[in-house]
């Protein structure tokens, strides 16, 4: 057992390692535009578009339940239109970002893994070597340009969905009036909140496709290892979101509040 | 084909994603892109919990909101407000900044000098921020609802020290004993006036017998004269005629001690009241007796007062029986 435990942290400790090396190497491997230029469209729907009706889907459900919740929490001493603050502020700031990323680390890191991981038992990784193409900005660079570009776009979408869901909630299930929420949620309305999100969005995306890349090109032992390249890049993915998610809070929220 | 295709859904994703962002939240900043608004200034010494972005209200109307707030020269703190145009000010305008409600939202309020609320801190503000020779109203902060707490805190610990202080001088024993003192005296009144109602009683149904009395006397007197003066036809020296004149004269002086003793027994009811007054102060003095407060009280409080004023009667004794069996010793009287 012990030596199980010690294994799965060097593993997730590697992991972690080799997703930053990708990075650096991403970093590196940006001036070479010509091969990841072409490519970077085709991640970006992939990434991106493709995944907007999913963004959307939880983003409806979660403005609702929220709304739903704050009323069932609030008693008669606290105004109705406070929901709509509470909707507006948790839906921006905290739900959309966190619960998007979490369903895109499902999505996207997965599906990134296979992808390269197929490619590396294949020994199509290898090919593109030997045809002088760098791995690193044929298959690592587009995806995770693409996913820091993208998954503000969706978190975008999201915290406006939610809102609007929430909205709708507030006026169709509760006894409240448009007036009523939008006062509550312009009432500590700042641009921060948008601002906030949005950067967690991007940081979640590079950290998704960069975990995925790193997971797929370490894949090893055929269709095997692909599916566990997968799962590790699920898991990896997600709790790399929920770090992240309190690093920012620590650093920007408290720093903000202090 | 497919290449163009994929770029035109991108563009359009990404441009329609930062539109609907962009445009709901300008919705909920409520900026108002392209509407003309007039800009107003007023300076204060300290803004409170105001921030950019709160409501301007006239007469309770939402009529703009808070533009900027910086820091000025001279401990001033500038706030710019912006007003809907066709917004008309109060007469004689100032800013007052305040709490709308209890969950930390704050609003700016223009409203004329008349209408400010009754406060000498708000009109001090006021009188100071005046005068801008920039033209800024003058400004004040109303106090927030944690300040109005905070003093109503203060005189509930202020009450709460003084019923505690209340509490230790007027404790339980203490208001045993005052009752028991009031019930005391109550026993002792109403015996008084028991009392007294029984001897005016007697005394009113004394005066009634000596009254009847003085008259069946003086009927008696009256056909005893009548008597003697059939008598008197009859004797020749008239010496019975003097004696019932005597007796006449006698129940005359009983009639006038009759009244006399019944304006006594009225007299009495006055002076129960004078007693019964008497009374209750001779009942607080007994109370200050029994407490050992003032001299008497301290004699019959202190035992050793007794014992010393007995041992001293014992030695005088002892002095004047000395003093008779040998007078010399004490006193030497020389003539010459």
């Amino acid at each position: 057992m012990i030596e199980s435990v010690g294994r799965s942290v060097r593993e997730s400790v590697e992991g972690l390692g080799s997703a930053g090396r990708i990075s650096l190497e991403g970093v590196r491997a940006l001036r070479d535009v010509r091969t990841w230029g072409p490519l970077l469209t085709d991640q970006m729907r992939k990434l991106g578009v493709d995944s907007i009706p999913i963004g959307i889907l939880i983003a409806a459900f979660m403005g609702i339940v929220l709304a739903l919740l704050a009323s069932y929490s609030f008693t008669n001493s606290v105004p109705r239109y406070l929901v709509g603050t509470l909707v507006q502020k948790t839906v921006m700031m905290e739900l959309a970002p966190v619960l998007t990323g979490l369903a895109l680390a499902g999505r996207v890191g997965a599906s990134i893994a296979a992808e390269i991981g197929t490619m590396r038992v294949t020994e199509q990784v290898d090919a593109l070597e030997t045809l002088a193409y760098d791995p690193i900005a044929y298959l690592v660079v587009p995806r995770m340009l693409a996913g820091l570009v993208m998954f503000p776009v969706v978190v975008g979408v999201a915290m406006m969905v939610g809102l609007i869901a929430g909205w709708w909630a507030s006026m169709g299930l509760l006894d409240m009036s448009s007036a009523q929420f939008i006062k509550g949620a312009r009432l500590f309305f700042d641009m921060f909140d948008v601002r906030y999100g949005l950067v967690k969005a991007a940081s979640f995306g590079v950290a998704v496709t960069a975990v995925g890349c790193a997971c797929g090109l370490q894949a090893r032992g055929g269709s095997e290892g692909v599916g566990a390249a997968a799962t590790k890049a699920v898991v990896t993915s997600a709790v790399l979101i929920l770090v992240l998610d309190a690093f920012w809070a620590v650093v920007w929220l408290l720093g903000r509040a202090t | 084909m497919k290449k163009r295709s994929n770029d035109f859904l991108l563009g359009a994703v990404i441009l329609g994603a930062i539109a609907l962002v962009t445009a709901v939240s300008l919705y909920l900043r409520e900026s108002d892109i392209g509407t003309k608004r007039s800009q107003i200034t007023a300076r204060f010494r300290d803004v409170g919990q105001v921030q950019v972005g709160n409501a301007v209200v006239i007469r309770g109307v939402k009529a703009g909101k808070v533009e900027r707030i910086e820091l000025a020269e001279g401990g001033w703190v500038l706030v710019r407000i912006s007003l809907d145009e066709d917004v008309a000010l109060p007469p004689n305008p100032v800013l007052l900044l305040g709490a709308s409600s209890l969950f930390g939202e704050w609003q700016a309020t223009v409203t004329g000098r008349q209408s400010v609320p009754a406060s000498k801190d708000v009109y001090a503000q006021l009188s100071d921020a005046a005068g801008d020779k920039d033209g800024a109203l003058p400004g004040a902060v109303l106090p927030d609802i944690a300040q109005l707490t905070s003093v109503a805190g203060g005189i509930a610990g202020d009450i709460a020290s003084a019923a505690k202080s209340f509490q230790l001088a007027f404790n339980d024993s203490a208001a045993r004993e005052l009752r028991a003192s009031i019930h005391s005296v109550s026993l002792m009144s109403n015996d008084l006036a028991r009392t007294v109602r029984v001897q005016s009683r007697n005394l009113d149904t004394i005066a009634v017998d000596v009254r009847s009395g003085a008259e069946a006397l003086s009927r008696a007197s009256d056909g005893f004269l009548r008597s003697v003066a059939r008598l008197d036809s009859a004797t020749s020296g008239g010496e019975v005629q003097r004696i019932v004149r005597e007796s006449a004269l006698a129940a005359v002086q009983v009639r006038e001690a009759s009244e006399r003793l019944n304006q006594i027994s009225k007299s009495f009811a006055t002076t129960e009241g004078h007693l019964r007054s008497v009374m209750f102060r001779a009942d607080s003095v007994l109370i200050k007796v029994d407490k050992g407060q003032g001299t008497l009280g301290l004699m019959v409080n202190d035992p050793r007062l007794y014992h010393h004023t007995d041992s001293l009667l014992m030695d005088l004794r002892l002095l004047f029986a000395d003093i008779k069996k040998q007078p010399k010793r004490y006193f030497g009287i020389k003539i010459f």
